[in-house]
């Protein structure tokens, strides 16, 4: 059979499935226009066929316009056939009901571990820093230190930012936080080692500020500001170092696999405990932008709220789906 | 692009070629997703001046979202690639040519703080200039692939030239080369063409010659080849 013979016999086919395709993919406007749903059935059929073709034309090397013609066809509908719908409410519901606090049981031994190495270095280096303040210096830079204590002092206008012209900054600065926690997840590729430095420095970092701060009497509205948005953006980091620690827990000891394939196993295992990090530092984010800075609410509302969300994400992580229905 | 295809084994049996794409692509299709957040940032900024204090939160949340969900959501969408990625026809897939599913997309583009390390991309530099599959570490974590979108190949318009049976019976690679050479020949210059029907010259009996007249009957060669009687 020669080339244009195959092409006039199949031709028809092909341009049902281009057309069939452009409807379902909106690519062709007029085409998207028309109501009539797609028949599935059809789709796959032609989709069929249309692999079939490409297999024949290939074994009888046929130009390459026409090789390149069925090879667009077929990968296209082949994206559209195996195409995977995870969205949804339902799907959503499923997530946070279940399968989010789930996870995070299942590696509970990563969790306890991720939290370990970011808070003991908190306290540890919070109460040193409390008891001898100049030690401050040895972590962050001296003007640093000053405007830190200028953003919590509680003559700031709003806590949290030195001046109305400095809001960018802190929007920055805001962003680097939340940052910190999926550097803690990354760090994990370089055998976990990443995420054990990010976890230690940062609980330091923090533990050094807040020593200095309560040391310098601006406790009420230094932990008033942090309270709220931490018990969302703390544990989101203890979750991401978790999952850290288990992409490199992966490539140490990759067991029977090949190391890439241990990776992969251990990232699609550990997004789950992820996604649920990302959506609660976005909780973070927005408490962070619109309450912890808000400077008109009295400090005990602020620290019954802070209660209420430890309470909240701590007994979520620990209760949540453990009935199996 | 001929040495660092990706084959991808359908259920249905055909090998689906996948074309990674590699660093200067998706080095301009990544400034141009950077210039977009830019402008969308800082027009945000100039409204967000006027709401005060709330226009200010409101921005602080879009930069946290623009930052780390923009390239999620748009490769969770219908063309599974940034407006970058589409200006230079790229896309995000998976290894197995599939759609990216949500939790690939948003591993490779978590993993991303490892790919800025120890400054501007370094990493990501580095191992995509390593890896014959052009992978940033975010993709081989996520086993997820940036391929370049297929382009459609010319048609073979050759209506002028009269069809000429072959003197001789010719291999199917022999077939598939004069049919390819008919495909390129709009492509390219006059001389070239020729010198190149002259190497294929045996097939219309004109072994040993070359110019225009022999050119013009390989091509009809090919024509015949193409299905062409008449």
């Amino acid at each position: 059979m020669t080339p244009l013979h195959f092409e006039a016999l199949y031709q028809a086919e092909w341009r049902e499935l281009e057309t069939l395709l452009d409807r379902i993919l909106g690519r062709k406007k007029n085409a998207a226009k028309d109501g009539a749903p797609v028949e599935g059935q059809r789709v796959a059929v032609l989709y069929r066929r249309a692999c079939e073709h490409l297999a024949l034309a290939r074994a009888r090397s046929y130009p390459a316009y026409l090789l390149d013609q069925l090879e667009r066809l077929t990968s296209d509908a082949h994206q559209v056939i195996y195409q995977r719908r995870e969205f949804g409410l339902e799907k959503v519901r499923c997530f946070l009901d279940q399968e989010f606090p789930r996870s995070v049981r299942e590696h509970s031994t990563y969790v306890w571990i991720a939290a370990a190495l970011l808070y003991v270095p908190t306290f540890v280096i919070g109460w040193l820093v409390y008891q001898r303040p100049e030690l401050i210096l040895s972590v962050v830079s001296a003007e640093t230190a000053a405007s830190y204590e200028r953003m919590y002092s509680d003559s700031a206008t709003a806590i949290g930012r030195a001046a109305e012209g400095d809001w960018m900054m802190f929007g920055y600065y805001i962003s680097h936080n939340i940052g910190i926690a999926f550097q803690c997840f990354a760090g994990g590729l370089f055998a976990g080692v990443g995420s054990l430095f990010y976890l230690v420095y940062n609980g330091a970092i923090a533990g050094a500020i807040g020593g200095y701060l309560t040391e310098r009497g601006h406790s009420g509205t230094f932990y008033s500001f942090i309270a709220t948005h931490s018990a969302f953006e703390l544990t989101a980091i203890v979750l991401s170092g978790a999952a850290g620690l288990r992409i490199g827990h992966s490539l140490v000891a990759p067991g029977r696999l090949s190391r890439v394939q241990s990776l992969v196993a251990a990232t699609s295992d550990s997004a789950v405990m992820v996604s649920g990090a990302a959506a609660m530092l976005l909780i973070a984010a927005a408490i962070e932008a619109f309450w912890s800075s808000a400077s008109w609410l009295p400090h005990p509302v602020k620290f019954a709220v802070a209660g209420a969300s430890w309470i909240g994400v701590l007994s979520y992580l620990a209760f949540q789906g453990r009935s199996a229905d | 692009m001929l040495d660092t295809v990706v084959a991808a084994e359908t259920p249905e049996g055909i090998i689906l070629e996948l074309h990674p794409a590699g660093l200067p692509a998706r080095f301009y299709a990544f400034l141009l997703d950077w210039l977009i957040r830019l402008v969308i940032l800082y027009g945000f900024a100039i409204v967000a001046r006027f709401l005060g204090g709330l226009g200010m939160a409101f921005w602080i949340v879009l930069l946290f979202l623009l930052e780390w969900f923009y390239p999620i959501a748009f490769e969770l969408g219908r063309s599974g690639a940034t407006p970058g990625k589409k200006t230079f026809g790229l896309k995000v897939v998976m290894d197995n040519g599939l759609p990216i599913t949500p939790a690939a997309s948003l591993t490779r583009n978590l993993l991303r703080a490892a790919d800025f390390l120890p400054f501007g991309y370094g990493f990501a530099i580095v191992s995509m200039l390593l890896r014959r599959d052009c992978k940033r570490l975010g993709d081989i974590g996520a086993a997820t692939l940036v391929v370049h979108q297929p382009h459609a190949a010319p048609r073979i318009t050759l209506e002028k030239v009269e069809p000429v049976a072959p003197v001789r019976p010719l291999a199917p690679r022999d077939q598939a080369a004069l049919v390819a050479l008919a495909a390129r020949a709009p492509t390219l210059t006059g001389e070239r063409l020729d010198e190149l029907a002259a190497i294929a010259a045996s097939v219309s009996g004109d072994r040993g010659r070359a110019g225009g007249a022999v050119t013009h009957r390989v091509l009809g060669v090919a024509q015949w080849l193409m299905g062409r009687r008449t």
